[in-house]
């Protein structure tokens, strides 16, 4: 079932046209998005959060049209969002941080409390939820940015680079938690890393300059990689044919 | 199965752990053998103290709950109105040096001028409210803006508080300058933050605070025919502001507190 869905989707920010006429379909599962800095994903994920408003197209989420107000707060209730950069308010501890997005996504009271220190010990940071935000590590704050993130439950969660300032250890148990979040959600992950994609995706969309230039199995983008390409790993030979694919061919 | 079975009252005293442990071993030996003795122990009594046993030794495994509160009516208000950075260093700051200057002027006008208390005091709130959101003063921004109470929602939230703070603080300076109705000073107070609101539907908030801001200043500083006076006197002009600034609110409702930065 396609519960994400972007038709003509145009953006730009003052000249600058980022997208042009952009097609997604994303349906339940993890799915990864790769590209060059500058390719556009961030924007394609502020647009999906609801943050970023298009110039033009139509934007779905999870059934909702985002252009009618009341669908769009039915929506923004079943939307986890982390963005790539984020502030916090030095006082909060994490566990404040988390709750003041579960009323601000308008939970149940009832379920509050509990969703808040079961998220806190999702991300694995429970030892440190009465510790104010501005003690914490970056990859402290990072795991308390996803803990706010998945709260509610999001159908729709969208997490911009969130393995940045993870340790290795760290890195695995997130991808653990994304198949675990990826088998009733749709979940979009905006990765520099493409270890993350192979271990955790079930499917990847390359970006480049605005346009959508491979979405497919991780396998059919390893697929595409020859010997001649140049990579360390054989994803990273299929991203690097596909770019290229994508830049000589004529647009 | 064995041709004997463990005396009822022997069989109470093992579950209620009372038995000396050689006995007790004894007991347990044979209750492994025998399913009518084992339901024997299923007194109602044992039964609720082994419950309440286990749900002790359960609780204690549990992670500790911390601080997490009862997810009231009550919490909800103090999360969304405390929550907010309204509650700025400079602009605490900014309200307790007008509570000084109020003071001042209560010893002795030529101390603190009438003028420049209601230069500063109605415009407190505009600047405070415009201060607790915004892309570039809420450092939530980006986040809170993909929430269903985000927007125009938490913007109001974060209003009444800084309101609640502000407000009390003009009556008082109303008070003292003696110039109009103390009580009558909040409605410009309302007025220029709702225009700080609907112009940051515009523009970023700080800097429609600063427009704002500007605008109160060169009405004060020129004042009109009549004095200052007519300006606090003037209520229903201050309605009419009030309200035309609402309706820009509500018509760019989707564009308060929700700018991209």
């Amino acid at each position: 079932m396609t519960t994400v869905s972007v038709d003509g989707l145009r953006v730009s920010y003052g000249k600058r046209v980022v997208f042009d006429d952009l097609d997604l379909e994303l349906g339940v599962g993890v799915h990864g998005l790769l590209g060059p800095n500058g390719a556009g994903k961030t924007t394609l994920m502020r647009v999906l959060a609801t943050v970023l408003r298009p110039d033009r197209g139509e934007v779905r989420l999870l059934g909702h049209h985002i252009g009618n107000p009341p669908a769009l707060r039915q929506a923004r209730r079943q939307l986890g969002y982390l963005p790539q950069a984020f502030g916090f308010y030095p006082r909060f501890t994490v566990r404040e941080f988390v709750e003041y997005f579960a009323w601000l996504k308008e939970m149940p009271p009832a379920r509050i409390p509990l969703a808040v220190d079961r998220a806190i010990e999702r991300v694995g940071l429970l030892e440190r939820a009465d510790d104010r935000m501005k003690h914490l590590s970056g990859g402290m704050l990072r795991r308390a940015g996803i803990a706010q993130a998945i709260v509610n439950d999001p159908r729709l969660l969208l997490l911009d680079e969130p393995t940045a300032g993870l340790d290795p250890e760290q890195r695995v148990q997130f991808r653990a938690l994304l198949r675990e979040l990826g088998l009733d959600a749709v979940v979009l992950v905006s990765t520099h890393l493409v270890e993350d994609i192979v271990a955790a995706c079930t499917r990847v969309n390359l970006l480049d300059g605005g346009r959508l230039v491979f979405t497919g199995l991780p396998d059919e983008l390893i697929a595409a990689g020859g010997d001649g390409d140049s990579g360390d790993s054989p994803i990273e030979r299929g991203y690097t044919a596909v770019l290229r694919g994508a830049r000589t061919a004529p647009r | 199965m064995t041709g004997f079975h463990v005396d009822a009252v022997v069989l109470a005293a093992y579950a209620e752990g009372r038995l000396a442990d050689v006995d007790a071993w004894s007991v347990e030996a044979h209750l492994d053998r025998c399913a009518g003795c084992r339901t024997g122990i299923a007194s109602d009594a044992s039964t609720a103290l082994v419950v309440e046993a286990v749900a002790v030794a359960l609780g204690g495994r549990l992670p500790m709950q911390g601080r997490v509160r009862r997810a009231t009516g009550w919490r909800r208000i103090r999360v969304l109105v405390g929550a907010g950075p309204a509650a700025r260093a400079a602009w605490f700051l900014s309200v307790a040096v007008t509570g000084v200057l109020t003071a001042g002027l209560a010893v002795s006008p030529a101390v603190v001028p009438p003028w420049l208390l209601l230069l500063i005091a109605p415009a407190l709130p505009a600047v405070g409210t415009a201060l607790s959101y915004g892309p570039r003063t809420d450092p939530l921004h980006e986040l809170i803006a993909g929430t269903p109470q985000g927007g125009l929602r938490i913007v109001l939230w974060r209003t009444l508080a800084v309101l609640t703070v502000a407000a009390p603080v003009a009556v008082l300076a109303g008070a003292v300058t003696g110039i109009g109705t103390p009580g009558l000073w909040l409605l410009p107070c309302v007025a220029l933050t709702a225009l700080t609101l609907a112009l940051g539907s515009l523009i970023e908030p700080a800097y429609a605070a600063l427009v704002v801001a500007g605008a109160w200043a060169v009405v004060v500083l020129a004042p009109p025919v009549g004095g200052l006076a007519v300006l606090v006197s003037s209520g229903p002009g201050w309605l009419g502001v009030t309200a035309v600034a609402a309706v820009v609110v509500y018509v760019r409702r989707e564009q308060v507190g929700r700018q991209p930065a």
